[in-house]
């Protein structure tokens, strides 16, 4: 078995209005569409993720959130139907995954030797939350590819941002030495927004494209400035502006994935490509990714 | 009468769970002593405002006439599966989703199959109405409400129960305290994770159980905010809101830790 390596990371958010607005066959609620432009940057997301030929993709999302340790899926199958609880009028998806329990079980294994405290969730009725499948649908609607689960641990939350992302930290760490001694292809999915504020009432219907618009003018810009700075790779300088930008903006990133992502690829000064931004309920959405085997960081397939 | 009960809960899973473990299965004794109270005074409906279940847009309330299921914490998933059969008063819960309005909140109903009952919801149904003699109605914390905005929502749902005629239980579902332990303990020596907090826990049920009301009053924002109770206390808010703080005190079923978290049984004296 070869040295496993990471071959790319996605900024990867999850609104459920994307899910919604494609209308795939798996989601209850039907829509006129909505959201194209950030819907069209999955399109080439996904796009490129197949020329990498990944096999696992690992997705940390901030709704599944845990309080003692970091939780990472620990079922070979997981099946059933996912209703968001806050917009579930627009998600009601029957996921169906499967899930690389090997990879997983290093990086809780890896996680603890760290340190951390982690956690197999091996519970066969558990309901995969909906930001976990928002965006692997959005990355790779085939679901044919292996995933790694991990839960969004809350301690940025509950301690301070620093501490909380410093945790994220080991955990990227822990989940790059897994993924090595793995010999898997693996990729990295951030399930982010970025500016957080949105909107407190729903259009009727929701995909009403003529309410959508960032909620406010400084987060807009907030959310410019980090693109720009990642667009340019100055990733270092990206994580210094973290905190602020977490703090003026209610940024998403606080829980932790794009740390995770860039701890475990080793914070490359590497430009990202955005493939789109946009916003969903005036919250500022990114989809961009750091392909690290153009970037000759990782061997192609 | 209207209220015929009033009731915080800890909506922690543990005492279900884990009732074997000495900490956890003191507050489930106290879960079923409230049940049997509860039983006595007969509701129809028992009026629920459970802090795990998190809003962001509008005020959302269950409306599916019945929900039945297993359901999965997201923490506490190695313990098992928590099963639920629930039927919700829909009539009262469309009343007061019409009423809202008028108090500067939309309200929406919510009647899907498998959407996510949380889990206080849950373990709250199962201990105070295992036999689901009494219909449920149940709210959501929108996590940017407000304390006031969360009395006035508990006060306009006790008034169109009167206006239906209902006798109704109001049930605060949320914890005391907010630190707990991050990593693994011995669970049968589980306590009260900051000292501080466990004293502003006392203080606080020592003045229910004296009938201090007014004091306690006053003292719930410096708790909130020092005891990192659990969503600023909001679900207390919604049960005087409710009760329009005519009470005269309460019975503390039981106190202990969850995890280091406070949890507290607590039956409010009508007055």
């Amino acid at each position: 078995m070869g040295k496993g390596e990471i071959v790319a990371g996605y900024l990867a958010p999850h609104p459920p209005h994307l899910v919604y607005g494609e209308n795939p066959p798996q989601n209850e609620p039907r829509s006129q569409g909505g959201w194209e432009p950030l819907r069209w940057a999955y399109e080439r997301a996904r796009k490129t993720l197949d020329e990498l030929k990944p096999d696992v993709l690992l997705v940390h999302s901030p709704h599944w959130i845990t309080q003692q340790g970091h939780h990472f899926l620990g079922v070979p199958h997981l099946t059933g139907k996912s209703v968001d609880p806050i917009f579930p009028n627009l998600f009601r998806y029957q996921f169906e995954l499967n899930v690389d329990v090997e990879l997983a079980q290093a990086c809780a294994e890896e996680g603890a030797r760290l340190g951390l405290t982690t956690k197999m969730m091996r519970n066969p009725k558990f309901r995969v939350d909906y930001g976990t499948i928002t965006t692997l649908h959005m990355m790779r609607p085939q679901w044919d590819i292996p995933v790694v689960g991990i839960s969004a641990n809350n301690s940025p939350y509950y301690l301070s941002t620093r501490e909380g992302l410093e945790e994220m930290d080991i955990l990227g760490r822990a989940t790059r030495a897994a993924i090595e001694a793995s010999g898997r292809r693996a990729v990295l999915l951030a399930s982010n927004t970025l500016c957080h504020y949105h909107f407190h009432e729903e259009p009727e219907p929701p995909e009403d494209m003529s309410k959508e618009h960032p909620e406010n003018m400084a987060g807009y810009l907030w959310d410019m400035r980090i693109i720009d700075l990642l667009r340019q790779g100055r990733v270092k300088e990206t994580f210094e502006l973290l905190p602020k930008f977490i703090d003026e903006a209610f940024a998403e990133v606080k829980s932790g994935a794009f740390t995770w992502m860039f701890s475990a690829m080793g914070y490359p000064e590497l430009a990202g490509e955005l493939h789109g931004y946009g916003t969903v309920i005036g919250t500022g959405n990114a989809v961009m990714e750091w392909n690290l085997v153009k970037a000759g960081l990782a061997r192609a397939a | 009468m209207t209220i015929v009960a009033a009731l915080l809960v800890p909506g922690s899973p543990l005492p279900q769970v884990a009732r074997d473990n000495p900490p956890w299965g003191a507050l489930a004794d106290a879960l079923e002593a409230a049940g049997a109270a509860l039983a006595k005074a007969a509701p129809d409906t028992l009026v629920i405002y459970s802090t795990q279940w998190l809003a962001v847009l509008d005020e959302l309330w269950l409306t599916r006439a019945r929900m039945q299921g297993e359901h999965v914490d997201d923490n506490w998933h190695e313990y098992g599966a928590l099963p639920y059969d629930i039927r919700i008063d829909t009539q009262l819960t469309q009343a007061i989703v019409a009423a809202t309005p008028a108090v500067g909140v939309r309200s929406k109903g919510v009647d899907y199959d498998g959407f996510p009952l949380d889990t206080g919801t849950i373990v709250a149904s199962n201990f105070l109405n295992p036999d689901g003699r009494a219909a449920l109605a149940v709210a959501a914390n929108n996590l940017y409400h407000d304390w006031q905005t969360t009395e006035q929502l508990g006060r306009v749902a006790a008034q169109q129960a009167q206006a239906l005629g209902r006798r109704i239980a109001v049930v605060g579902v949320g914890g005391l305290s907010g630190s707990f332990f991050r990593h693994g303990i011995d669970i049968a020596t589980d306590h009260i994770a900051n000292p501080q907090e466990d004293a502003w826990n006392r203080r606080m049920l020592s003045l229910l159980e004296q009938g201090d009301v007014t004091a306690f009053r006053a003292a719930c924002p410096d708790y909130a905010r020092e005891a990192r109770v659990d969503m600023g206390f909001k679900h207390c808010a919604f049960v005087m809101g409710a009760l329009d703080w005519r009470v005269g005190g309460a019975t503390v079923h039981g106190y202990g830790p969850l995890y280091g978290a406070g949890g507290a049984v607590l039956e409010f004296n009508l007055t």
